[in-house]
């Protein structure tokens, strides 16, 4: 019943406002003309009369202002009004727009293409259903955490847990895969049933295992990669049924997953095809001693501690005694991001830091502008609007650039996020996809929001606060800022370059790692050198024998290839951490044992192809092979560690091959690191033909003439020549396989550079603005003291001082701040403290410096200040 | 008068507005004499509190409004009282004297 009137009104309000309006005003100037009739009636001249009815009234505008703010729909008018104003505002000053709108535009997009990582990382749920309640299953033995896990626990798991519904397990291991097409070495997958249904995965053609299948002595059947398909089927549809070879044994093709299709992992490895697990069953080795995962789904009422506790105790009663222990779940997701959730928010917090960078900015021209619109203010003011009001009208225009570079800045980070994710990919887990959904939306949303009324407010209500009498007092002299205005200008490029100052102090830091990084010495050569590994397949290569036989052949053909100076090969890969296979080892004539040391199994070219020397005594030769006395090649660190003080040629140490062996030392190398991370560990060399352990894989090294990629194919004809079945894999040069393993690092580097050159660029342009300003308001000022005799340099220094003076100040605060913030970079960092006092300075003064430049050019602006131009200028 | 002042009195103008309607239809001044007169000085209601409050009620449905001609044949805008208006005025009334006797046994007891 009441509604209806106010429903019209409103439409009214809208749509016939001119009328409102004309209504409006004639209804307020009728009551003023009724008073200043009564008025002359009682004895007053006309104009004195309308005089004293005005006072009364309280000002035409007022009244009529102070009656729109109660109409319905004000607030609605009100606010589309002032957007209308707002944008005529901002297209009117187009390069203030420009550059306000950029400003933001950088920081939001920047912010948001990290947020978009951030999220598909750390906030949003694993792609796959009830993901929540997935849980992965690790050991603790006494050398910590291990993600494997037993396969008679693992059927005892899953035969009686009752916590976890269904449990999944599945491993990944290296195979030749022959027929349709070369040999190639491919990752496979072996699964059980319930792995592919708990991750949700449908097949692209063909179906997934069978129970049957996945049983000891079930019929071999594999599932294809979409990438396998295409590259070696060509994306045949009626690839079902077809067979190929897998180290020597005959499989079934029985589907092929999606391409979409991602196992969650900390790391993303690609696999070829997938074959079932059988648990306990032949599968591809002896699973007991297999490396395979396994992860469960909670069942709805049981908690991760009750389950913990639940496989625990079935895990004892099954293992035998000795070779049980802990048992520690964790939500999946949780295990796979654990390592990248402090980087990661370390890029979120160093994108934050420029975002407030360029809100300083803004909120800095925004003020500039109050500045020079002092008088409108005033104007506005005087013919009736209310502080409240203005605050609202200045904050709507905020807004509204926050809304322009929010928008700016979403779009580029739309077309950015492909960039940063290819760029960043190989320092993130393998979680897709990476996509732009509504989290990220509403974040930058709510983030162009929070900023837009972040860095207008203080402006707004310093804009609105003027005192009407001496802005239009001061009408001729353009009007000078009120002193507070001054001191929150300072204050913000103190902050901006104190916020500049930490991003920079950590990318220095970064930096220095890196050359730190890049200053270690490998010691070995790695020019020119190009490594092949092989991996026999095991039942055609069973014995020593047979495998030292094809790899002598190997080398001896690489080695007569022409251009190839020397090539030599060893078991173990030479840029990984290896394990530790010395300890207890005994050495001859002393009680103590070797702690711990790695060992590698080599051919006899293998240090002269690296380049690692030998220090004393010799290297292998050609006759260290069966037969003759067992020979050893020691590293420095094991001969200063388990010999010191004396000579350690011609002792003896035991066997980790044939126990009861003895190995004679016969020379000592040069160390070599593996990692940058690891110092060198004490390391024992065999010859490969003297009676060792199996040589299933070795990683063959070749020195070339020239670029060694030239040789690749000349290196795989002669391997193929040998075995065409046993494919080379992971081919690189020496220098490509060191330069991936500084790609974390370099990557790290290089986003954390962008932060802190654009910061830098945004407190330059910052520093330069707010100078340039205050030289420009005191125009009048510096011709007075020119005309007064002060020299240019007198007034170089002034506006100089003033400009250093707040970059000092922000470089003190921004030190201070580093100080406490750097050691969130710890582990990023190596070689360096995170209180490097070299990198600090050394920051401190590109800063200063650049601060230096943002002067200058508005202080040689001063010192051209003519004082007569300056001084009628008044 | 003070700004709390005034927000304590806001329900009272629109009491004192539909009261001075009640005798029949008036233009704004009229309304603002008259409120001062039945009050005996008490409240002078300022364009700035009675023109908004005119508005508002306008828009609530209490009152309506038509332009016509004063005593001194200038052209104003006349008020006058809906039905919902006085259905209103019924309402505030009951709810100002139960106010009112609230409080004045409340000052009596003390």
């Amino acid at each position: 019943m009441t509604r209806l009137p106010r429903v019209s009104s409103f439409f009214r309000n809208l749509f016939h406002k001119a009328h409102v309006e004309r209504d409006l005003d004639e209804e307020v100037r009728a009551y003023l003309d009724q008073v200043t009739d009564e008025k002359i009636q009682s004895g007053l001249s006309p104009q004195e009369a309308r005089r004293t009815a005005l006072v009364e009234l309280g000002g035409l505008e007022q009244v009529k202002e102070q009656v729109r703010e109660v109409r319905i729909g004000a607030f609605l008018e009100t606010v589309v009004n002032d957007a209308r104003l707002a944008f005529r505002m901002l297209r009117k000053e187009r390069g203030f727009t420009a550059v306000a709108v950029l400003t933001l535009a950088l920081g939001i997009g920047a912010m948001t293409a990290i947020f978009t990582v951030v999220n598909a990382v750390l906030v949003r749920p694993l792609p796959y259903p009830h993901s929540k309640e997935l849980v992965y299953v690790q050991e603790m033995n006494p050398w910590g955490l291990s993600p494997f896990v037993w396969n008679k626990e693992f059927v005892a798991w899953r035969n009686q847990s009752r916590t976890l519904g269904p449990i999944a397990a599945y491993m990944v291991f290296m195979a030749n895969l022959t027929e349709g097409g070369d040999a190639e070495r491919v990752r496979c997958g072996m699964a059980t049933i319930s792995f592919f249904s708990m991750l949700g995965v449908r097949p692209l053609v063909g179906r997934l295992f069978l129970p049957e299948e996945d049983r000891a002595g079930g019929p071999p059947v594999v599932i294809l990669s979409e990438t396998l398909w295409r590259r070696r089927y060509g994306g045949d549809p009626f690839v079902v049924g077809k067979g190929l070879t897998l180290d020597g044994k005959a499989y079934t093709v029985v589907g092929v997953l999606p391409a979409s299709f991602v196992i969650p992992d900390s790391i993303k490895l690609d696999y070829a095809l997938w074959v079932p697990l059988a648990e306990g069953g032949a599968g591809m080795g002896p699973l007991r001693l297999a490396f395979f995962r396994a992860f469960g789904r909670l069942k709805s009422g049981a908690s991760l501690a009750t389950a913990q506790t639940e496989l625990a105790t079935i895990s004892k009663s099954v293992m035998p005694a000795g070779l049980e222990q802990g048992i520690v779940l964790t939500r999946w997701q949780e295990q796979i991001v654990q390592s990248y959730r402090r980087p990661l928010l370390l890029f979120l917090g160093a994108v934050g830091l420029l975002l407030l960078i360029a809100c300083v900015n803004v909120a800095n021209l925004l003020l500039s502008r109050a500045a020079t619109r002092r008088k409108e203010m005033a104007v506005r003011l005087t013919v009736g609007a209310g502080r409240k009001r203005v605050v609202r009208q200045l904050l709507t225009e905020s807004a509204l650039l926050a809304l322009l570079g929010g928008t700016l800045g979403l779009a580029a980070a739309r077309w950015g996020k492909d960039l940063l994710v290819a760029f960043i990919s190989p320092n993130l887990p393998a979680l897709e996809p990476i996509t732009l959904d509504y989290r990220v939306l509403c974040f930058s949303l709510a983030m162009a929001l929070v900023t837009g009324l972040a860095f207008g407010l203080v402006p707004a209500l310093q804009a609105s606060r003027v005192s009407l009498n001496e802005v239009l007092k001061e009408a001729g002299r353009g009007g000078s800022e009120a002193r507070s205005g001054f001191l929150f200008r300072n204050l913000l490029v103190v902050s901006e370059t104190a916020l500049a100052m930490v991003l920079l102090v950590g990318a220095a830091l970064i930096f220095r790692s890196f050359l730190q990084v890049l200053r270690i010495d490998p010691g070995f050569k790695s020019e020119r050198i190009l490594c092949v590994s092989i991996h026999l397949t095991p039942f055609k290569y069973s014995t020593p024998k047979d495998q030292e036989r094809f790899f002598q052949q190997v080398i001896e053909g690489i080695k007569s290839l022409p251009g190839v100076q020397s090539a030599g090969g060893g078991m173990m890969s030479l840029l990984a951490d290896r394990p530790d296979s010395l300890s207890g080892l005994a050495l001859e004539g002393r009680s103590e044992t070797i702690a711990s040391g790695s060992s590698d199994v080599i051919s006899p070219e293998y240090f002269r192809t690296l380049g690692i020397p030998v220090k004393l005594g010799r290297d292998f030769r050609d006759a260290d092979r069966d037969g003759l006395p067992s020979v050893a090649i020691v590293n420095e660190t094991f001969a200063r560690r388990y010999f010191p003080n004396e000579n350690c040629l011609g002792r003896r140490v035991s066997s980790w091959v044939h126990k009861g062996d003895w190995l004679t030392i016969v020379g000592i190398v040069g160390d070599t690191r593996h990692t940058v991370e690891s110092d060198p560990d004490p390391e024992i060399f065999i010859p490969y033909l003297q009676d060792g352990p199996l040589l299933s894989s070795m990683t063959l090294l070749i020195r070339t003439a020239g670029d060694p990629r030239l040789w690749e194919s000349a290196v795989r004809n002669r391997i193929a020549s040998v075995d065409k079945d046993q494919p080379p894999y992971n081919i690189a040069t020496m220098e490509e396989l060191q330069a991936a393993t500084r790609t974390p690092r370099r990557v790290n580097l290089l986003l954390l550079s962008a932060f802190a050159a654009l910061g830098l660029i945004l407190d330059l342009v910052g520093i330069y603005g707010v100078v340039s300003y205050s030289v420009s308001q005191r125009t009048h000022e510096i011709g007075v003291r020119t005309a007064l005799g002060a020299s240019r340099g007198t007034v170089l220094k002034l506006v100089v001082g003033q400009g250093l003076c707040l970059a000092l100040m922000g470089t003190g605060i921004g030190v201070a701040a580093s100080i406490g913030l750097t050691r969130f970079l710890k582990t990023m960092l190596f070689g360096v403290k995170p209180t490097d006092p070299m990198t600090f300075v050394a920051v401190s003064l590109i800063l200063l410096i650049v601060a230096w430049f943002a002067c200058f050019i508005p202080a040689q602006r001063a010192t051209r200040v003519d004082p007569m131009v300056a001084l009628r200028y008044e | 008068m003070a700004e709390s002042q005034m927000n304590l009195l806001q329900g009272t103008l629109d009491l004192l507005i539909l009261k001075s309607l009640a005798l029949g239809e008036m233009h704004g001044l009229g309304i603002s004499r008259r409120i001062e007169q039945i009050t005996k000085g008490t409240f002078q209601v300022k364009p700035g509190s009675l023109f908004p409050a005119l508005h508002r009620m306008e828009e609530a449905g209490w009152l309506s409004a038509e332009w016509g001609e004063s005593e001194n044949r200038r052209r104003a805008k006349y008020y006058r009282l809906t039905k919902a208006g006085r259905r209103q005025l019924g309402a505030e009334t009951e709810q100002w004297a139960r106010i009112s006797m609230g409080i004045a046994s409340a000052l009596e007891t003390s």
